[in-house]
């Protein structure tokens, strides 16, 4: 793993779990799997505290393990769920934004508890909404409102169960099987109504008749659905940028219509048609038939190929073209970080290389019309930092400068990771800073 | 004997018309045995005498061709007034300038054409010069060398480059200029379009300009001192496109012309600043040399002490 990527691991684990967490987690990054007395006898802790972190910490789905064909079972960090930390105020938003405070709370909930069961995290914000209602002198509510919220997000997706990775692996989950991750048990029900209706993957081990209708059924984040609602409302606010609001209502209403249809790392959306896509926007957008096809045709036109149409079926088939749509969000990003950091006119010979991809200096002189000279720095800046490469093609074997070709190209794949590296090591630096500012002010 | 002395001239005139006329046909030029060959009757003698004359009186030019023959060639009554009075040499010089056209031609390959000494050659373009009937033009293709070409000729393109070089260097604040005049126009006629049309494709088909239209704004506006052609224009609308400003669509024989016709209208951009420009550590000179405990560090960072005005 990358130097980057260690080093905010390090911040985020040692804002979010304390110093303990971050050594044994940072020696099981470096180290892959590894079991337990392996961690305990190398970071030279205690056996007990190295066993209490790792339950907190699989508690939190940071640490997953898994029994090796040797019966011995060995622990990991999920780096992905542990960078993904600091994203949770933004979940915590979204889920405000979307469903309102009971919903804010419940996934508030969720995540500090990391995996509950239903029924406590309705009690929980029940009674922690009624608190706040009792204060300001309103009636309570029943935790039926909450179950609702509850319902809505696991509806979405936006929550889901967890399941025993001890017993099933996330692989080995068909389709039927991921649609039942959804399925929300009822409110109050006893322990044997609520077997009747569950899936085969929570077998029915402990019968105990008085426990609450879910138990044994732990509900956690879904980061996934999350990550694919950012990344729709990402293209929403593009084709606002690009085209107007009324375009991006479009946009939404397609997005809205396949989001739990699709797999969230699909190229494209399940097709739409024209009618489904129409009869499915809001009325007060105020978009009449005619202007949905205008804009429809705008999207499919646009540079961004965002929309594309497949067929002519049901008034035109419509389908949302993720990939195409995030590769050229990135190259916007990634033009961002040229023109500040490099300035216009660099940017200016960035897009012509990436337009024309192989060039020689000469010819990125004329394109871009900067001076000969000026070109030069411009060029061996963005090259001295890799933002772009030189291929070299001799005409002779020994490779002479004056008999060889030097033509210069972006490699974007390259490119893009090179500045996510900057972003982790950007992002870590920010934290650092806010731990060092809050340490001084304390 | 009068008669005889009065014959000679005749015949003499004869022969140097018949030459002319020769010449005339052949404007490549004739060589010595041709002339030989068509008039057998006339002697060497006096084939000397008729040539020298012609030569003299500058009506034709003596010229080594390509394949090392003497040929003899009809000079153009154009450069017979110009260069009338200079001496042979000055001439031939002239000529072989005046055959570059407004490309020009290198002293080098003057030399080489009229196999005079460099001295000499130097001597004749400081005396054509002088005498206004040529000029020497840098070239902007390397910057050392001069081209020779006729006073009163426009240089072509490739040795000038066009509109964007003044005495050969590129007048980059000259492009800078047209790029935001050209991106204004497109700018204003995409706001007339969302002011003017409801329906969102009229509104996208209108906010098109073709080059010539920005052509004809930008000459109108008479910011340049220079005649831009719509190739011109183009040029500097690409340079808007590689800005990301702005995008072009070609439209295929519009009306009756068979030309396609290039299309420009102006775009928004699909995101504000990305985030990690939004703080100092993305734009930040000491980026790689910063950690935890270096002589730089997020803790001690004067640029992050700024950003969040601590
Ligand atoms: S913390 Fe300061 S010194 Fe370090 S990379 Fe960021 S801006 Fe640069």
């Amino acid at each position: 793993m990358s130097k980057c990527r260690t080093y905010l691991c390090k911040a985020v684990l040692k804002e979010h779990f304390g110093d303990l967490a971050e050594k044994i987690c940072l020696y099981m990054i470096n180290k892959g799997c590894c079991h337990l007395r392996q961690i305990a006898s190398e970071t030279e802790l205690p056996l007990d505290k190295v066993r209490k972190v790792l339950t907190a910490l699989i508690q939190q789905n940071v640490i997953k393990f898994e029994k090796t064909k040797r019966g011995v079972v060995e622990y990991f960090v999920d780096i992905d769920v542990l960078l993904w930390r600091h994203r949770i105020p933004k979940f915590i938003h979204c889920a405000k934004s979307l469903y309102g405070d009971a919903a804010e709370l419940l996934v508030e909930d969720i995540v500090y508890h990391g995996q509950i069961m239903m029924s406590k995290a309705v009690d929980n914000v029940t009674s922690k909404l009624n608190e706040a209602l009792e204060n300001a002198g309103h009636q309570k509510i029943g935790s039926s409102i909450v179950h609702d919220k509850f319902s809505l997000l696991a509806g979405s997706h936006f929550i889901r169960q967890c399941i025993n990775g001890m017993e099933t692996s996330e692989e080995e989950l068909d389709e039927r099987d991921q649609s039942t991750l959804y399925r929300v048990p009822p409110l109050h029900s006893t322990g044997k109504r609520k077997r009747s209706i569950d899936d085969s993957e929570q077998p029915a081990k402990r019968q105990k008749t008085d426990a609450p209708g879910d138990d044994g059924i732990y509900w956690k984040i879904n980061s996934r659905r999350f990550h694919q609602y950012f990344r729709d409302q990402m293209f929403i606010k593009a084709i606002s940028n690009r085209i107007d609001k009324r375009a991006s209502t479009i946009l939404q209403t397609m997005l809205r219509l396949s989001e739990v249809k699709t797999d969230d790392l699909c190229f494209t959306t399940q097709p739409l048609s024209f009618t489904e896509i129409f009869q499915a926007i809001p009325l007060d957008a105020g978009i009449t038939r005619n202007l949905c096809e205008q804009y429809l045709t705008l999207m499919v036109d646009d540079s961004t190929n965002l929309v594309s149409k497949i067929g002519e079926s049901g008034g035109g088939m419509f389908v949302v073209n993720i990939m195409k749509g995030l590769t050229s969000l990135c190259k916007a990003h990634l033009e961002s970080v040229v023109q500040e950091r490099f300035g216009s006119k660099s940017l200016r010979i960035f897009k012509v290389l990436l337009l024309k991809e192989h060039l020689e200096q000469k010819q990125i002189e004329e394109m871009a019309m900067i001076p000969s000279k000026e070109a030069k720095e411009l060029l061996y800046n963005m090259f001295a930092q890799k933002f772009v490469s030189v291929t070299e093609i001799s005409k002779t074997a020994d490779h002479a400068p004056a008999r060889t070709f030097y033509f210069f190209r972006v490699h974007m794949d390259q490119l893009a990771r090179n500045i996510l590296e900057n972003c982790y090591k950007a992002l870590a630096n920010a934290m650092v800073k806010r731990e060092a500012e809050t340490i001084e002010h304390q | 004997m009068a008669a005889n002395v009065k014959q000679e001239p005749v015949e003499d005139t004869d022969l140097e018309t018949r030459v002319l006329l020769m010449c005339h046909q052949n404007p490549e030029g004739i060589t010595d045995a041709l002339i030989q060959e068509d008039m057998p009757h006339f002697d060497v003698k006096q084939r000397v005498t008729a040539i020298n004359r012609l030569l003299s009186t500058g009506r034709i030019d003596l010229l080594k061709s390509s394949s090392g023959k003497l040929i003899y060639k009809l000079k153009d009554s154009s450069s017979q007034d110009a260069v009338k009075g200079s001496d042979q040499q000055e001439k031939v010089v002239y000529q072989i300038i005046k055959d570059a056209g407004n490309k020009g031609i290198w002293i080098r390959d003057i030399r080489f054409k009229c196999n005079l000494l460099l001295t000499q050659v130097n001597k004749i373009l400081k005396n054509l010069e002088s005498k206004k009937l040529i000029k020497a033009v840098k070239s902007v293709a390397a910057s050392k060398k001069k081209v020779y070409m006729l006073y009163n000729l426009e240089p072509d393109r490739t040795v000038t480059g066009g509109a964007w070089y003044s005495d050969q260097d590129f007048e980059s604040e000259f492009v800078e200029v047209l790029n935001q005049q050209c991106f204004k126009y497109l700018v204003q006629k995409a706001e007339a379009a969302k002011e003017t049309k409801v329906d969102p494709i009229a509104q996208r088909n209108s906010s098109y300009a073709s080059s010539h239209d920005v052509w004809k704004y930008i000459s109108e506006l008479g910011i340049s001192k220079v005649q831009l052609s719509v190739e011109d224009i183009e040029t500097i609308l690409d340079t808007l496109i590689y800005d990301g400003k702005c995008e072009r669509s070609i439209v295929v024989g519009a009306g009756d012309s068979d030309k396609s016709k290039k299309l420009y209208r102006a775009i928004n951009p699909v995101i504000q600043s990305t985030g990690l420009m939004r703080m100092p550590c993305g734009s930040c000179p000491v980026f790689h040399n910063c950690y935890e405990g270096g002589a730089v560090s997020p803790t001690t960072c004067i640029y992050m002490k700024d950003w969040l005005q601590l």
